[in-house]
Parts: C-alpha cells; structure tokens; sequence
C-alpha cells in the first residue's frame, strides 16, 4: 500500500508516476545481453560467411527485427499480446498450411514460403505461438483444482495442430522444440498427478508407433547416428564428424578470428546457419565458448526471474515459455554441434543466420522486456 | 501483498527452483562436453585438423552437347588443363612465380595480374594462372610439382569449337565476373551455385539456355599434407570421404541444320550482314549467319584487353547478332508487303498500270526510280518483277503510311517475334502516330514514298524479313521462329520439346492476295528479266524480291565503284522455294556490299543456299532409300511436279 501513496505523490508530478518506479536490473541486462550476443554473432557470422552474402542480408534483416523487438517490449502493452494470441495462433497454423501445399523446395523440406524478394519459415514463429497459446490458455481457463488431462484437452488440441503441421513438412526438430517448451511451460502448473502418470506410462508406445510408422528415414538415421557415428560416415555422420573436429580443433584459446580451417575449408556444411557454433567454437574456444554459455545461462536465470515477479499467468507463463525457446534452442543446437544430439536443423538464437529465427528471437526479448516492464509497475494502478 | 501475487499468478513457485536446477544441470554437461572435447582431446582435434587436412576437389561437369536437327554435333567438349594456383598452400610467392615463369615462359608479372584480377576471394579457393596448358607444360609442371606447394593442374572439359560454329547463334563462354556471380547465385543456381572461374554462356543459346546446358559440379576430398601431397590417413581409421560424381547437362537438339548453315557461311563469306534460313511450315530456323563474327575459343581462354577492345571498336560490330539484332531497311523487299496491301485495300489489281519515267514528283519533290531511264507502262507484276519504285511511290502515296502500317503489323513485323536469342529487337513500321511519338513532329507526305519501298524509316531485323516471306510463302501464318526443338538431360530424359507456336495468323489478308503476290514474286526470280534471276535453282522454282538500300543519297553519282565502305548500299534478298507450299525461306542482308545491289550480290547466295538445300535434302532422301529400297519419291521429282504445277497455273 506505501507504492499506491507513492503513485499518488507520482501523478502530482507526472501522469505516468514512471520517476517513482523500483529499479529493475532485468531489463538493462536484457537489452545488454541482447546487445553482447547479437554483436558476437554477427561478428561470427562475418567470419563464417566469407565469399558469400549471408553476413550483408542479415545486417539488413535486422532493421526489420530490431524494429520488432522495440515495438514488443516498449510500444506494444502485453495485454494486447494476450488478446490476439489465438488468432497469432490462427495465422501461423495457415502459413504452415500454405507452406505444406505451395512452400518452396529446399534442403529436403517444405519449410519456406517465398514472397518475391523476402521467403520465411512459418516453422520458426510456430515455437512463438506455442508459447503464447499455453499461456493464454491457463490465463483464460484458470481452475484451482490441478488440471486433469480433460481439462487440457483443447490447448492439446491447439498444440497438437501446429505440431503436426510441422512434422508433416518434415522438421522433426521444430515440432520437437514446440513439445517441449509446452511441456516445460506445463510444468510450472498444478496438474493431477493421475494424469500425468497416464502421459508417462503411454508415452514409450507413442514414441515406438511413431519410430516405426512417422519418422522418415534420414531421420533415423540421424539418431542411430548419434548413437554410433561410424553408420554412416559419408552422408549423415559428415555433418557432426566434421564439426566436431572443428570445436575439438579449437583448443583453449581457438584460432583466432577468421583463421578456423575447418570452417573455412569448407568442409563445415550449413557453417552459417545450424553449424555456426562450431565455426566461433574453432575461432575462439574453450573461453570464448564459456562466455557464450554464461551469455545464454544468464539470459534464460532473467527470464525465469521475471517469470517469477510476474503479477498474472499469462506474463508468468510467457517469460517461462520466452526462457524456455530460447535455451532450449540453444542447449539443442550446442549438442548437435558437439555431437551430442542428432543433427535435427536448430537454429542457435543471435548466431544462425536467418531471418525468421532472427526474428523470433528478437520478438521474445522484446516480450520479456515488456514483461518485465509490467511487472515494475507501470500498469499497477 | 503475496497473496494477491499468488492469487493472480498459477504459478507454482517451487517449480521455479527446479528450474534453475535444470538449466545448471544442462549447461554443467555441456560444458563438460565442451572440455571433454576442446581441452581433454584438444590436441587430438587439433592434429587431426592440422595434418589432415582435407581438400575438396571440385569436378567440373560438362557443358551439354548442342546437337543440329540431324543429329550432328554443332559443338561438343574435350578435356583441357588449367594451371591453378591456391592461396593458402602457398608458401612463398615469388619464387613460385619465378619458377613458373621460368618453365612455362611467360613473365610473372602475367600471373600478378591473375592474382590481382581474383582479390578478395577466400584463401582456399584456387585461382586459374593459365588456361589450357599443353601436354608438354602439363608433364613439366607435374614433374616439378615438389617445388610448386599450392600449384596444381586441373582437368576440365570444355567447349570444343570446331571450325564452322555459328557464333553468334551458339553464344560464347567467358568467365564469371563478380558482380554477375552474386547476381546468378541468388536468383537461379539454387543448390549449385557458381564458383569464381566458371564459365557462363554470354551469348546465343550458351546463354539463353544456360541453366539446362551447365552441368553439376561434383567434388571428391582427398586427404593431403604439409606440401600439398596426397595423403592417406585419415581413410584408414575407416572413415570414407564423400565423393558426388558431376553430372552433365542437358543436351540440345537444334533446328539448325549443319550442312546448310556451312553452304550459307560459306556462301556469305567476306560479306557483312545476316543470313536467315527459316522453314515457313513451322518457324524452325535452319541455319543463321551473323557476319563478321568472332573466335569463340578465343572468347572461351580469356581475351587480351588489346583484342577486345579491337572487337569492340570493328565498324560492323563482331558481338552484335545481326540476324535478331541488326535493324536494317529493308529496300525494296518490302515492297511485297505494300503490293499486299495494295491489292487487299482494292488501290490496285493485276491489271491496273502507272507509267514510269524514271522519276516520281511529289508536291516540289523529286523522287527517283533506281532505273533513271523509267520502266514505262508497269502493271503490279512488272513493278514487283523490275522492282520499279515509281510504282510503288504511287501506291504508296495513294494508300497511306498508316495503311502500310495495319498490313506490315498484320504480317508480324515491328514487334518481337519473341526467338529469345540475343538482343532481338522489334524493327519498326513507321506509322504517322509513331512519328508524333518519337519524332515529336508530324507525318510530312514526302516520307510515304520513302516508306512504300522500304527505305526512310522502316527497319527490319533479317529473322523478319525472312519470317514475313515465310509468311507470304504460308498464306499466312506468322510462325514463332525457334531453334532449340528438344532439350534432353544425361540420362536421355527429354525435358523440354518445342511446339511451334504461332504468334497470329493474317486474317486481314486474303489467300487469293497471298496467291497473287506469290505469283509476281515467282516472277521476280524465274523470268529472265527480273531483278532476282541470279537466284535461280534448277529443277526448283524460287520465289523472292530483291532489295537495294541506299545508304545515303547519292544523287547523281550511282558509280558505286567509288564510294567509301560506309556508303555503299545494303543489298537485301529475301525468298521462298518451292513457290507453292515452301519448305524454305530466305532473307540475305548484306551491309555496305562492295559487289553491287541485292540482285547481283545477295540473290546468288540465296541460290545456293536454296540449292543446298534441295541437294542435302536429295542426299539425305537417298541414304534413307539405300538403306530401306522401297523409300518414297525423291524431292527432286515433288520439286520438279511443283514447277509443272507452276506452268500449270
């Protein structure tokens, strides 16, 4: 009640009491961070984009991006975001439809769609939308009970729909991104434990019926590669062979900028966009790689923080969710390149090249950077 | 207050601690992962990406194999050897230079500018120091190859030109430059991009059907060491590198056929200008010659700056396509579109006359007919047979420049006929609106005699020219002229064959007119007395209409002998053959010709090239028949009935 007197004595002076309001460390270190990575990553990407384009056209996508992360964490207020999350949710799910039936042909997937001048992948907003529709959903159905599985049958039905759409392009990886963020969000919820023991105890079968019935073949393969790389040397195990000798060459210290052979011999396929790590991994390692790993560790600790001062489910499921799609990308992604996870084409947030992951990434700060705004005060009225 | 947190938040806060213990697990194993591999095994990485360090040789795939509609190979490849030069395995440059200079013979400074030419490209990607290098060079490289780290010689095929390749038709290979790399790789290489050093089509059909004519690279790595040495090593922990066998592009089959397109270069030889042979049945081009041309080969290794700048600066442009580029009036051919018209509009019939004098007056004008003596009493046949312009003044006059336009448009011309070779342009058919268009001032009623035969502002490409008599020959129908009939890829797949299409058919004139021209224009070549007599094939009837553009007024000196090379007239002939249902058609543009007007310079050329054709055609029926006796008649004897049909009419 002292902060409501103190708003009073606020709106004397200015309307919006914005003088009075607690320091928060979380959004200078947001906006610090964001800073810190996307500059090594661009810089990175300089170095593994050498005699082609990539570096320049990111540059110029983030214009487009930037603008996107300040319109989501200072011009857009979050309740609007939590107003159109389901018709977000409409409208990515019909891109991934269009993308299904029209999307352009490109490295063995239907994953773009292609408008004149710029294509993008509806896959990459799809873990966006996965968040915001869990959350909305707990925002708008909130029971005290713990939920049953009947109970979530509908954000089963939602989360289900994208994550089909997504394994039917085939991207294995993205639809199983989307899982486990809903998963991770789900668990900061009460849910009843009978239910959950079903989903554990049927959760094998699935996985065997959809191993046998689902999955495509390159895509076991790449499993089975991870569990004997020597299947397969020639087409799958090239891939995490090379880079790992690109992050194990990198030694204490790396290369130095621009000087990974690996990289730069060309033997690294898709060095700019999922194998990235390991051209910086090889350029400035072990050290170099830590502070990335802090980077990453510290940004996901500030989004749990701030999911943890959030007034209401859906600003709190939302920064967990936020936290979630990017560590998760990032733990994924560093695996695959230390093969230690199937190569399943994740992109790492600030350092891939692409701009749609470009973007998601930058939306997602920006949300949190706007959530943690709301959690601050400036709406508490 | 926390209850009010907890109440609006589900949250569940222990959850939060889990959390964090989560990420610290995750992170904590891969940063052991990270040690494990970049520290504990460091050294192992390390040498192994040292020692071993692998090298992508890229397989170069050969262009497809342009073949003519007989199945003769117009341009195929062969292997030549290229001396490559890789930054990064380099060692000391200089010495490397001198010692190639030394063995090769050629300053080093030469390879200087090579290196200078690639700045800015990665370390790794090689750099050709010398194109198509001997046997001998390729043996003494390869012997001293231990002194040489980072030199290589590399096998490619490559365009194999023969003597008689068309090149304008069939385009030159030059290599990529920069800009056009960027360009090229973003929008249609997809997942085979170009590398610096390739080749591209920069002309004709190399470049008009680049994407179905280049091939995909392959590569294969080999190991190597220090010195740049093949090694095996890395093999022999069991691991296999990948190798991708390159695969070749597609083959074209062309409506080109080879023998006649040498009798016409041949025919055309030591002349400036284009000849066109087309098929009026269906618009396939069957031989087309751009005179003066250029050495494709020379094109292919790299032109000096000293000879490109001479190829640039040649007064009968070498790199202009003549035959879809090159606007010429066309002279008095275009006289058999103003009788069509004529005739169509009702201004005149067979029978009707004007008396020639040798000179038409209009208004205070003066026009001049080519015959200064006058060619009396004409009637349409006559006019056409004699090419006599007062004729044609006068009905020119009477119609209209905008009723020569409807016809000319009517027939195609003056707009693209859409062959897609080149820089084709579309001609002109001067009308009085164009002339407010472009010239911004109005139609004087001196230019309509200008235009009635062909001279002033009308422009024609000779692919039109041929196209329109193609046309007249047809009774009508304005065939799309193609070359390229089928693609085929490396496995003999066909994945493109040409409909010939139509671009309209000329309702506005009718068969009979065609029919009338037809027979004046029949009489232009096979009378004694007409101006395209020089064209005559024996055995076959020919049907044509010369053509005599002057260059610039030359008043009352008409000695030709005397005039400078820039001021000599364009001689012009354009045919058909047989007269009735043509199987061939002919335009013959040649620029400033020394020898004399479209009579006597260009109808011979189109004799031959008519009689080649019946010949090969004769040849080729008659290798059919030895191999199968009960072949049908020969074309000698269907010709020989179509001039009896002739008579007959």
């Amino acid at each position: 009640m002292r902060s409501k007197k103190k708003q009073t004595e606020g709106v004397f002076l200015m309307p919006e009491g914005d003088l009075k309001r607690p320091y928060s460390p979380q959004g200078v270190l947001i906006c610090l961070l964001f800073a810190v990575l996307l500059g090594i990553g661009l810089i990175n990407l300089f170095s593994a984009s050498i005699g082609a384009s990539f570096f320049w056209t990111q540059l110029r996508n983030l214009t487009i991006t930037f603008t996107a992360f300040v319109a989501f964490g200072w011009l857009i207020p979050i309740k609007r975001v939590q107003a159109y999350a389901y018709w977000f949710a409409a409208l990515v799910s019909l891109l991934l439809i269009v993308v299904l039936s029209t999307g352009r042909i490109a490295g063995g997937a239907q994953r773009w769609i292609n408008l004149g001048p710029v294509s993008f992948q509806p896959s990459e907003f799809a873990k966006l939308t996965v968040v915001l529709c869990v959350s909305r959903f707990f925002a708008s159905n909130r029971q005290d009970a713990p939920y049953r599985l009947r109970d979530l049958t509908p954000l089963i039905g939602i989360i289900g729909v994208i994550f089909l759409l997504i394994f039917a392009q085939p991207d294995f990886g993205t639809a199983g991104v989307c899982a486990i963020i809903a998963v991770c969000q789900i668990a900061f919820i009460r849910v009843d434990l009978r239910s959950l023991a079903i989903v554990v105890l049927s959760a094998p079968i699935v996985a065997a019926i959809g191993w046998n019935t689902v999955l495509m073949p390159y895509q076991k393969l790449r499993v089975l590669n991870l569990l004997n790389p020597n299947l397969d040397p020639q087409n799958t195990g090239y891939h995490a062979l090379q880079s790992l000798i690109a992050v194990g060459s990198g030694g204490v210290f790396g290369k130095g900028y621009m000087q990974g052979t690996q990289a730069h011999l060309r033997f690294l396929p898709e060095r700019h966009t999922d194998f990235i790590f390991s051209v910086f991994a090889e350029e400035h390692g072990f050290w170099g790689s830590v502070i990335i790993f802090i980077g990453f560790g510290l940004l996901t600790y500030i989004a749990l923080d701030i999911a943890k001062h959030a007034k209401d489910t859906f600003t709190g499921l939302l920064a967990v969710g936020l936290g979630t799609l990017i560590f998760v990308e990032f733990a994924i992604n560093i695996a695959m390149v230390m093969g230690m996870f199937p190569v399943v084409g994740i992109p790492l947030p600030f350092f891939s090249y692409g701009s749609s992951a470009m973007l998601t990434v930058c939306v997602s700060l920006g949300l949190l950077i706007s959530i943690n705004r709301n959690n601050t005060g400036v709406s508490k009225r | 207050m926390t209850k009010i947190h907890k109440q609006e938040s589900m949250l569940v806060e222990s959850r939060f601690l889990w959390a964090s213990i989560g990420i610290l697990v995750t992170l904590s194993g891969l940063l052991f992962r990270l040690w494990y591999v970049q520290i504990y095994q460091g050294d192992y990485y390390h040498e192994v990406s040292e020692r071993n360090r692998v090298r992508k040789i890229e397989i170069p795939a050969p262009r497809g194999i342009i073949y003519d509609r007989h199945g003769e190979v117009v341009l195929g490849n062969s292997p030549f050897y290229d001396l490559v030069y890789i930054p990064q395995y380099i060692q000391d440059r200089d010495t490397t230079f001198k010692i190639l200079s030394r063995l090769l013979h050629v300053p080093p400074h030469r390879f200087e500018t090579r290196l200078e030419m690639a700045q800015g490209q990665p370390k790794f990607l090689p750099i050709t120091l010398k194109r198509n290098l001997s046997q001998h060079e390729v043996s003494i490289i390869e012997a001293n190859k231990l002194f040489l780290p980072g030199i290589e010689v590399r096998v490619a095929p490559r365009r194999d030109y023969g003597p008689d390749v068309p090149p304008h038709l069939i385009g030159y290979l030059k290599e990529i430059d920069p800009e056009g790399l960027e360009k090229l790789n973003q929008s249609a290489a997809g997942d085979n991009p170009y590398l610096i050093g390739d080749l591209v089509g920069k002309q004709g059909i190399e470049q008009r059907w680049e994407s179905y004519l280049r091939g995909k690279r392959g590569y294969r790595l080999i190991q190597v060491d220090a010195f740049g040495r093949q090694t095996q090593g890395f093999e022999e922990n069991g691991w296999q590198f990948p190798s991708v066998p390159a695969i070749p592009g597609s083959d074209l089959e062309l409506t080109i056929d080879k023998e006649l397109q040498k009798v016409a270069q041949d025919a055309f030889n030591g002349k400036n200008g284009s000849v066109v042979v087309l098929n009026p049945q269906n618009g396939e081009i069957l031989a087309a010659v751009s005179e003066p041309g250029y050495d494709p080969k020379a094109m292919q290794n790299g032109l000096s700056p000293e000879d490109w700048r001479r190829l640039q600066e040649h007064p009968f442009k070498p790199f202009l396509d003549k035959t879809t580029g090159g606007e010429f009036p066309p002279g008095s051919v275009y006289k058999a579109v103003v009788a069509l018209a004529a005739l169509e509009e009702g201004i005149v019939d067979s029978n009707k006359t004007f008396y020639c004098p040798g000179h038409f007056t209009l208004g205070n004008r003066l026009f001049y007919c080519h015959e200064r003596h006058g060619h009396g009493t004409v009637n349409l046949l006559k006019a056409l047979m004699k090419s006599c312009d007062v004729y044609f003044y006068q009905v020119g006059v009477e119609l209209g420049v905008d009723r020569i336009a409807k016809y000319a448009k009517a027939l195609g011309l003056g707009q693209l006929l859409g062959v897609g070779l080149n820089m084709e342009r579309p001609g002109i058919v001067p009308s009085s609106a164009w002339k407010l268009l472009v010239h911004r001032f109005p139609w004087a009623a001196g230019d309509t005699p200008n235009v009635s035969i062909g001279q002033g502002y009308d422009l024609m490409t000779p692919m039109q020219m041929a196209n329109l008599y193609a046309t007249i020959a047809n009774s009508g129908k304005v065939w799309r002229p193609y070359v390229v009939n089928r693609v085929t890829n490396h496995v003999g797949e066909t994945i493109y064959e040409h409909q010939p299409s139509l671009i309209r058919e000329v309702t506005e004139i009718k068969p009979e007119t065609f029919q009338m021209v037809r027979n004046a224009l029949t009489a232009v070549v096979m009378d004694p007395q007409g101006t395209g007599k020089n064209a005559q094939v024996p055995g076959v009837t020919v049907a044509g209409k010369t053509g005599s553009v002057q260059v610039v007024s030359l008043k009352k000196n008409r000695n030709q002998g005397d005039v400078s090379m820039s001021w000599k007239e364009h001689a012009m002939f354009a045919a058909f053959s047989p007269a009735e249902n043509a199987e061939i058609a002919v335009a013959i543009v040649s620029q400033n010709d020394s020898v004399g007007g479209g009579g006597r310079s260009a109808a011979p050329i189109a004799g031959k090239v008519i009689a080649a054709y019946w010949r090969l055609k004769d040849e080729r029926a008659a290798q059919i028949a030895n191999r199968a006796p009960a072949a049908a008649g020969s074309p000698q004897a269907e010709a020989v009935s179509h001039e009896k049909q002739e008579k007959a009419n």
